[in-house]
């Protein structure tokens, strides 16, 4: 299955987690502490976090951390600015091809 | 957490555009919903639109085709989502290969960050004679669990960011 960031943050525990690992690293049953869910289901939502690219798990001695990548967060915007070059780059066609329509009626209506 | 280091500053997380054309609103939405007009205008300057299908109904598919001056096209589909005629008209947006099958930004050299699909919602007002149109463009969260919804993830986005404070 596909994961994107955006399927990332739409779930409201994921997005807690995310919320927790930006101010500290913490295993997998740290973060579980914190949560009234199960350890096998943030286990998942971490599994889920990691196939996005945004939590990354290092080792450091016997545990394993997971750490935020925020930095991926920030790339979400970038489609974000190319897209609106694109709608203004239409729109500005769009309005020609109205005035250029309306010129050419108008003549129309002269003749 | 500032909001800055989440996505942007506020308002960066959907493409908002608002246009004053200098036409009536029977027109710019003929512009928007008729093939014929469409491909006229459709794609950024230099660009052509050779191809262009509309099941203008709700649930109806698009298929669109833009061609830069090099030759290169970029195909988009999507659905109708909803249809007030003159109004307000709503519709998903993906990029596609040429048969129509949805395909990711990748397919066409962009970013893995653009979202599968996107939702444009576009609206159409009258002011003085001219029509005030606001163009809303955002990201949709894949996955089946966020089908059906029309929120989009720049409104997680602000939970997010609210929850990182």
């Amino acid at each position: 299955m596909r994961r994107d960031i955006f399927q990332a943050i739409a779930d409201p525990n994921r997005r807690a987690i995310i919320g927790l690992l930006a101010s500290q690293k913490l295993t997998v049953n740290g973060v579980a502490e914190h949560f009234p869910i199960s350890r096998p289901a943030v286990s998942r939502h971490i599994k889920i976090l990691k196939e996005c690219g945004l939590v990354v798990v290092r080792k450091q001695g016997r545990e394993r951390y997971c750490e935020l990548r925020l930095d991926r967060l920030n790339e979400v915007a970038e489609w974000v600015e190319q897209s609106r070059k694109e709608w203004n780059q239409r729109l500005d066609r769009l309005d020609e091809y109205l005035n250029e329509l309306q010129k050419k009626e108008k003549k129309h209506g002269e003749k | 957490m500032a909001k800055s280091n989440m996505a942007g500053e506020q308002g960066k997380q959907e493409v908002l555009i608002t246009r004053l054309f200098d036409a009536p609103r029977a027109l710019v939405w003929q512009a928007w919903t008729d093939p014929k007009h469409f491909m006229l205008w459709w794609g950024p300057k230099e660009y052509t639109c050779p191809f262009c299908e509309m099941d203008l109904r709700v649930g109806g598919k698009y298929l669109n085709c833009m061609r830069s001056p090099e030759g290169k096209e970029y195909w988009g589909t999507g659905v109708f989502r909803e249809i007030i005629p003159m109004e307000r008209l709503v519709f998903t947006d993906s990029f596609a290969d040429e048969q129509g099958n949805v395909v990711a930004a990748t397919y066409y050299g962009m970013g893995p960050d653009f979202p599968l699909e996107m939702l444009v919602t576009i609206t159409f007002e009258d002011q003085e004679g001219r029509t005030k149109m606001t163009l809303r463009h955002i990201g949709l969260p894949a996955g089946p669990d966020t089908e059906g919804t029309h929120q989009g993830w720049s409104e997680s986005f602000d939970k997010l960011a609210e929850s990182l404070k």
